[in-house]
């Protein structure tokens, strides 16, 4: 390399900005900070965290997260290759020395994990599910309906994507709540603190709850993603059993708070906007679909992923280094105007969405098909048996930070009472558990092809 | 007008198959999008660029 052709850090690092997405700051000022970056650095260099590139722009954004042959997920706990530390920045706390499955890996032992899953969450396998999702979600509903009010979050967001995720996975349903408050607590608690030791107590719970049902399920098989993972081969070798237990704690991360967090904010902007909520009920047909998008561009649950940069390269006009860590922020890229007329508006119409919440290229995430059908059945219910509910903005509690999730902790509301339609919701787990057992429902669509039937 | 999903960008997002249901298939195994119809019908012309321009992968195309 001439002396000429050196690029010097200064030069590569020009665009600085003070990026710190665990910041309150960056939930408060979220819109001003991206039209910022949009406008100054689309791409830019950040001191936090040791050091790393924040991608904001769209463009941006799109590009680094397709090139993967140049930019990796991979998570070298046990330091046996270069080192990366995932899709975290900085690494979290709790859980170093543990992988986020295959999400923290890169082709081609993460394409072995994807085929192996696929077929239990395409939207033909999630179609099967449907009759279960309503029978939960009018369950939930029914606990609350004779009283005229509900916390949207507790009663509803938060039960039925860990109910059904469970079932999907091939663990009893009834144990929802052995793993429902640890994952929800563990994203919005602050560390060091009292509370933060109590999740952490039943973190474990949850871990050993999880690793039991995977030797219980080795032993004795019975269908669902836990099987799968159970007999995945890696070019015909099994992988180790902590990326299978990776690859299932990445299942309920990924199931369990990010459709949380999208339905409570779509929930209360509902409330907010009732004339919009009266047009979506009305205009369901031609609406739900463009309004989920919307709500799921607006509101982008998972708001970034953390990669290393793995090879010299230039990518969207920028240098990168080997070795440098890079922040994806689907968010951000989520509000450009460039792509998106009216960016920081909500229409629930809007055309040609094409956001990145579910991220972009071949980690796109996995339970997509799962998070939009399970938002639209819950939704869908409230709209029907809820027509005129009213959040309450003084009980509503959003998370401190938008590190993580943008998510939300509690969203009270009021409506009309109206009469319990069923059973509640202990006595219904209890019926979906016989159902998805006797109609083998969280086999993959490749062995059992047709819709539940509920008597 | 015709159209084509290029199979090594298509990630499965499954945006096509809502807006244009009639071209647009998804597979039963892993949710990627095929063609049913490479000669998009004029009355399906505006969902097939609309799909065009909500892909997230840029994946379709049409000439």
């Amino acid at each position: 390399m001439g002396a000429d052709d050196v690029v010097t850090d200064d030069d590569r690092k020009q665009n600085r900005y003070h990026f710190d997405r665990h910041a309150p700051e960056y939930r408060g000022r979220f819109e001003a900070i991206t039209e910022e970056m949009h406008e100054k650095c689309p791409i830019a260099w950040t001191e936090t965290y040791g050091g790393h590139w924040v991608a904001a722009g769209n463009r941006e954004v799109f590009e680094l997260a397709r090139s993967a042959d140049r930019v990796s997920n991979d998570h070298d706990v046990k330091g046996e290759r270069r080192g990366y530390q995932g899709i975290s920045i900085p690494p979290p706390e709790r859980g170093k020395g543990s992988t986020g499955g295959f999400l923290e890996m890169d082709p081609p032992a993460q394409r072995y994990y994807r085929q192996a899953l696929n077929p239990y969450l395409s939207p033909a396998a999630i179609n099967r599910w449907i009759p279960v999702i309503d029978e939960l979600v009018r369950a939930c509903l029914d606990e609350k309906i004779e009283s005229g009010r509900i916390d949207f979050v507790d009663d509803l967001a938060n039960v039925v994507p860990a109910v059904l995720t469970l079932g999907m996975m091939g663990i009893p349903m009834k144990d929802w709540v052995v793993y429902n408050e640890p994952v929800h607590a563990a994203v919005y608690t602050r560390p060091n603190t009292p509370e933060a030791e109590r999740v952490a107590e039943m973190h474990k719970e949850m871990g050993r709850h999880l690793v039991g049902q995977f030797f219980e399920i080795q032993q004795n098989p019975r269908p669902g993603l836990i099987d799968e993972i159970a007999r995945i081969k890696i070019d015909g070798e099994t992988p180790p059993f902590e990326d299978q237990v990776g690859a299932l704690g990445l299942i309920i991360g990924g199931g369990f708070d990010t459709t949380t967090a999208l339905t409570a904010h779509a929930l209360e902007w509902l409330s907010e906007n009732p004339e919009e909520r009266a047009r979506l009920s009305r205009e369901r047909d031609t609406l739900l679909n463009s309004a989920t998008e919307e709500f799921l561009r607006f509101y982008t649950p998972a708001p970034g992923d953390g990669r290393t940069i793995s090879a010299d390269c230039e990518i969207a006009g920028t240098a990168f280094r080997e070795g440098e860590r890079l922040w994806l922020s689907w968010a951000m890229a989520n509000r450009d105007a460039t792509v998106f007329p009216e960016p920081n508006t909500i229409d629930l119409a809007r055309k040609n969405n094409r956001h990145s919440s579910f991220g972009i290229g071949i980690h796109r995430c996995i339970g997509s098909n799962v998070a939009r059908t399970v938002f639209k059945r819950m939704l869908l219910q409230v709209l029907d048996r809820m027509p005129d509910y009213r959040c309450d903005p003084e009980g509503a509690v959003h998370y401190d930070t938008i590190g993580v999730i943008n998510g939300m902790r509690k969203l009270p509301a009021t409506f009309t009472p109206g009469e319990r339609l069923g059973a509640g919701l202990d006595e219904t787990i209890e019926r979906m558990q016989r159902v998805c057992d006797e109609q083998r429902l969280a086999e993959p669509v490749t062995v059992r092809k047709a819709q539940a039937k509920i008597d | 007008m015709k159209v084509r999903v290029d199979s090594e960008r298509c990630q499965g997002h499954t945006l096509c198959a809502m807006i244009a249901p009639e071209i647009f298939e998804l597979r039963d195994v892993d949710g990627h999008s095929c063609v049913v119809q490479e000669d998009v019908p004029a009355d399906q012309e505006a969902q097939v660029i609309e799909a065009v321009n909500s892909c997230p992968e840029r994946a379709i195309s049409v000439d």
